[in-house]
C-alpha cells in the first residue's frame, strides 16, 4: 500500500459540481507545503515508493499542492521516529482510490467550481460529468477496472499541462496515449474492437499535418471523438464530425441528405465511404471519375446513371487542374525570363479558386453545379495561358530587339574606333 | 534660296548669338594628357553619361509614377506590363543606376589611388565626393519608390541604421521617415528627395565639379610626372576636341549596349507589393553599395568595451568617410616616397579590400 503513497491526484480528468464530496477539497494552494515529510520519508524508499518524488514539476506541484492535498494525512509527523504519524487517519488520511473510485477522486476539485477558480476563471469542471456519457466511463460505472481512468491519459504523478509538449495529451502524444490501450490485442480483443486505429491513423494527412509540419490544430484522437467523452461519434452523422473543420463540405452534404436517391447512407459510413476514417489520406482529383483511384466505382457499376457523371466529373476536374498547371507553368517561365505578369496572375488565381470550389462541390453531388464551376475554371486557365503566350511573344520580341539594337550599337562603335583611327592617323602623318 | 544656303543662314544666326565656334575651338585647345594611366580619364565621362541616362529615363518615369502607398507599385507595374517599352526604360533606369555607383567608385578610387585630389583639385576632389553621396542617396531613395516588400523592409533597416546615430539620430529617422514607422508619408517624403531635392543639389555639385575640371584640366599622377622628368621628355597628350570625346562616346556606346542586353535579358524585378503588416521577409538586404556598411553592422558584437557595438560602427563608418573627404587636406604633398602618402595608398588599397570582401560576404549563400 505505502508504495503507492503518492498515487493519484490528477489534474485534468473531472467532474461535475453535483460530485458527491466525499472528501474535503483541499484548502487553497500554498507553495510552503511542498516541504513535506511525505517527500521526505519516500525519498528514502525503494521502488515504486520512491517513485512519486521524482514527479516534482507535476502541474499540482507547481500550483502549490502538495501530497496531502490529495491523499489527506499529516506533512507534519512522521520522520525516523514514526514514520506512520504522517498516515493520521484522523486528518483524513486514505490509502491510494481504486481504478474505479479515481474519476471521483479526480473530481473532488475538478468538479468543484468555486474552488478551480482560484486556478484558472475559465478552467472547466464538466470533466466527470463528460466522461460518465463515454464508453469509458459508462464501463467504468458498471464496474469495468480495466476501461481508461484519468490517470491513464494524463498520468497518475508527474501530470502537465495539456499545452506543454511533454503532456501525454498534448496534441502530437494523444494518438500514442490512447494506442497504448487501443493498440493492445488482448485488451481490446474483449471489447471486440480492432487495434489498427493508431497505426492508419499516422499516415493519414491529419498525422502528417501534426508531425511534419507542427500544426497543433489538425485533429487527433480527441478531436473526433472527443476527450473525456470519449466514444464512436455520437453525433447524428459523420458529416456533422467532419464538418466541425471541414464546414463547407459538411455544409454542402447535409443539403443533399433526403433528397438525392442513394444517398442516405448509414450516418456511421458517410464520410468515410471515399475518405476512410483514420487513414484519411491527401484527396486527389483521380478520387473522382472511373480510372483506378476512383473511389466511385466503389459503388457504381458502368449500368448506374451515377457512373456515367462520375466519368464525366472526373474528367473535367482533371482537365481543369492540368490546364491551370499548363499555365502556371507557363506564367513561371515567362517570370523567370523577365517578363513582369503579375497582374497576369489574377487569372490563374480565380481559375484555381474555381479548381477548389469544383473540389468541394464535389460533396453536393450536384453535376450541374461542379460543372459551371469547372466551366468557369477554365475560362481563367484559358485567360491566364493567353496571358502566358502573350509574355513569350513579348519576350521574343524583346530578344530580337535587343540584337537589332547591339547590331546598331556595334556598327556605331566600328565607325568610331575607324574615325578615331583615321584623325590620329592624319595627325601621325 | 537653296536648302544648303538656308542652313547656312541658320547657322549663322545661332554663331552670332551662341558662339559655337569658340566652344569648339576650346575643345580642340583643351589637351588630355596621354600617359600609361590615362584610361582612367574616361571614367569620369562615362558617370556623366550614365547619369544623363538617369535624367532621360527618370523623366519618362515621372510620367507614368504615383507617388502613394496605395498608387505606387500598381502605377509601375502599370508601367511594365501596359505602357510600351516602359518595362525598358525602367529597366534601363535600374541598371544604370547601378552601374553609375559602379562607375563612380572607379572614377573616385581612381582618383584617389593617381592622387588627383592634390593641389590645386582639393574642390574638385570634394565636390566629387558630395556627388558620391548625392548618387548613393538617389540609390537609397529611389530603391523605396515601386514599393514594394524587398524595398519596404529594406528601408525600414536603413532608416533604422540612420536612427542609430547619436544625438542627431532621431531627428534624422523622423525626418527620413515622415513619422516614425515607414509609411505612404515616407513614400512621399522619398520621392521628393529623389526627384526634386538631390536633383536641385546635384545640378549646383556637378556643375561646379566640372567647372573644376574645366579649370584646372586632367591631373597627372606624380610617378608619371616624375618619370617623364627623369626621362626629360615631355609628356604626350591629345586634343579634347574630337580625339578624347570620340573616344569616350565609343565607351558610352559600349556602356548603352551593356545596359540594353541587361535590360532585355535581366529585367529588374517588381517583386510583391509591400504590406507594412506582414512579417519581414527572409534575406534582407540593401543595394549592393550599402552592402559592406550593412555587413560591418552585422558583423559587431552588441557591446564594446561598454558601448553599443552598432552605434560604435556607425561612429567609425561616419570617420571613415570624414577622413575620405578630407584626404587633399591630410595628404597634402602626395610625391612618391612620402611616407604619408605611401600611408594613404595602403589604407587605400585596405579599404577597397575591405569593402569588396564585406560586399561579398552580404551575397554569400548562409
Amino acid at each position: 500500500m505505502r508504495t503507492w503513497l503518492f498515487v493519484t491526484f490528477l489534474a485534468m480528468a473531472g467532474a461535475s459540481g453535483s460530485v458527491a464530496q466525499d472528501a474535503k477539497t483541499p484548502a487553497a494552494p500554498n507553495a510552503a507545503k511542498q516541504e513535506s515529510s511525505c517527500i521526505l520519508c519516500h525519498k528514502q524508499l525503494d521502488g515504486p515508493a520512491l517513485e512519486p518524488t521524482k514527479h516534482l514539476d507535476d502541474i499540482h506541484m507547481q500550483r502549490g499542492l502538495s501530497c496531502h492535498d490529495c491523499h489527506g494525512g499529516d506533512p507534519t509527523k512522521g520522520g525516523d521516529e514514526d514514520p506512520s504519524a504522517a498516515h493520521d487517519e484522523r486528518k483524513g488520511w486514505k490509502e491510494k482510490p481504486t481504478r474505479l473510485q479515481v474519476p471521483l477522486f479526480c473530481a473532488r476539485c475538478h468538479g468543484d467550481a468555486a474552488y478551480m477558480k482560484t486556478f484558472n476563471p475559465q478552467i472547466r469542471v464538466d470533466q466527470l460529468s463528460e466522461y460518465r456519457t463515454s464508453v469509458h466511463g459508462q464501463r467504468n460505472a458498471k464496474g469495468d477496472s480495466r476501461t481508461a481512468v484519468c490517470i491513464d491519459c494524463h498520468g497518475v504523478h508527474g501530470i502537465r499541462a495539456i499545452k506543454d509538449p511533454r503532456s501525454k495529451v498534448h496534441p502530437t502524444q494523444v494518438a500514442d496515449t490512447c494506442a497504448r490501450c487501443h493498440s493492445d490485442p488482448e485488451l481490446m480483443a474483449r471489447y471486440g474492437l480492432e487495434t489498427n486505429q493508431a497505426t492508419a491513423y499516422k499516415t493519414s494527412v491529419h498525422a502528417r499535418a501534426i508531425y511534419e509540419k507542427g500544426d497543433l490544430s489538425a485533429p487527433t484522437c480527441n478531436d473526433c471523438h472527443g476527450s473525456h467523452g470519449a466514444a464512436p461519434p455520437g453525433v447524428a452523422t459523420v458529416a456533422q464530425v467532419c464538418g466541425s473543420c471541414h464546414s463547407r463540405e459538411g455544409s454542402l452534404y447535409r443539403e443533399t441528405e433526403g433528397k438525392k436517391p442513394g444517398l442516405n447512407l448509414s450516418p456511421a459510413i458517410q464520410c468515410v465511404t471515399c475518405h476512410d476514417n483514420h487513414a484519411v489520406h491527401r484527396p486527389t482529383d483521380e478520387m473522382l471519375g472511373i480510372g483506378s483511384k476512383s473511389v466511385c466505382t466503389n459503388c457504381h457499376g458502368p449500368e448506374d446513371k451515377q457512373f456515367k457523371s462520375a466519368e464525366g466529373m472526373g474528367r473535367a476536374i482533371q482537365g481543369l487542374s492540368a490546364r491551370l498547371a499548363e499555365a502556371n507553368d507557363m506564367l513561371d517561365r515567362a517570370e523567370r525570363a523577365g517578363v513582369e505578369i503579375n497582374a497576369d496572375r489574377f487569372a490563374l488565381r480565380a481559375g484555381q479558386n474555381h479548381l477548389v470550389e469544383a473540389r468541394v462541390l464535389v460533396h453536393a453531388f450536384d453535376e450541374e453545379r461542379f460543372m459551371a464551376a469547372v466551366h468557369e475554371g477554365m475560362g481563367s486557365a484559358e485567360t491566364a495561358l493567353t496571358a502566358g503566350e502573350r509574355a513569350f511573344s513579348e519576350l521574343r520580341r524583346r530578344r530580337m530587339g535587343l540584337t537589332v539594337s547591339l547590331v546598331v550599337i556595334a556598327a556605331v562603335i566600328g565607325g568610331l574606333v575607324l574615325k578615331v583611327r583615321e584623325i590620329e592617323r592624319d595627325k601621325n602623318a | 534660296m537653296t536648302t544648303r544656303e538656308r542652313l547656312a543662314a541658320v547657322q549663322e544666326w545661332v554663331e552670332v548669338r551662341v558662339g559655337i565656334s569658340q566652344l569648339i575651338e576650346m575643345g580642340r585647345e583643351k589637351k588630355v594628357p596621354l600617359h600609361r594611366h590615362s584610361f582612367w580619364y574616361y571614367m569620369g565621362g562615362m558617370t556623366l553619361f550614365l547619369f544623363g541616362i538617369q535624367v532621360g529615363t527618370g523623366i519618362l518615369l515621372l510620367l507614368y509614377y504615383r507617388p502613394s502607398s496605395g498608387e505606387a507599385f500598381e502605377s509601375v507595374q502599370f508601367l511594365m506590363t501596359r505602357v510600351p517599352f516602359g518595362w525598358l526604360i525602367r529597366s534601363i533606369h535600374s541598371w544604370s543606376a547601378n552601374l553609375l555607383v559602379f562607375v563612380l567608385f572607379l572614377h573616385m578610387f581612381s582618383a584617389f589611388f593617381l592622387k588627383a585630389f592634390r593641389k590645386p583639385r582639393e574642390l574638385t576632389w570634394l565636390t566629387g565626393a558630395v556627388l558620391l553621396a548625392l548618387m548613393m542617396g538617389f540609390g537609397f531613395s529611389g530603391y523605396l519608390l515601386p514599393w514594394n516588400t524587398l524595398a519596404f523592409f529594406a528601408t525600414q533597416v536603413g532608416t533604422e541604421v540612420a536612427g542609430r546615430v547619436p544625438v542627431v539620430g532621431e531627428f534624422a529617422l523622423r525626418l527620413l521617415r515622415g513619422g516614425d514607422q515607414v509609411t505612404g508619408a515616407t513614400l512621399t517624403r522619398f520621392y521628393g528627395i529623389h526627384v526634386a531635392i538631390l536633383p536641385a543639389l546635384t545640378t549646383v555639385i556637378l556643375g561646379a565639379h566640372l567647372l573644376f575640371v574645366q579649370k584646372h584640366g586632367m591631373s597627372v599622377p606624380p610617378q608619371v610626372e616624375a618619370d617623364a622628368e627623369r626621362a626629360g621628355k615631355p609628356l604626350g597628350s591629345y586634343p579634347f576636341l574630337p580625339n578624347f570625346l570620340l573616344r569616350d562616346a565609343i565607351g558610352w556606346c559600349a556602356a548603352l549596349g551593356v545596359l540594353a542586353g541587361l535590360a532585355a535579358l535581366f529585367p529588374w524585378e517588381l517583386g510583391e507589393k509591400a504590406d507594412p503588416f506582414a512579417s519581414a521577409p527572409a534575406g534582407i538586404r540593401p543595394e549592393w553599395y550599402f552592402g559592406w556598411m550593412f555587413q560591418t553592422l552585422k558583423m559587431l558584437p552588441p557591446h564594446i568595451l561598454g558601448f553599443e557595438g552598432e552605434v560604435l560602427g556607425i561612429l567609425a563608418i561616419t570617420l571613415g568617410f570624414i577622413i575620405w573627404f578630407a584626404v587633399p587636406f591630410l595628404d597634402r604633398t602626395p610625391r612618391p616616397g612620402n611616407r604619408v602618402t605611401r600611408a594613404f595608398a595602403v589604407g587605400g588599397w585596405l579599404a577597397l579590400l575591405y569593402m569588396a570582401v564585406a560586399t561579398a560576404m552580404v551575397y554569400w549563400p548562409q
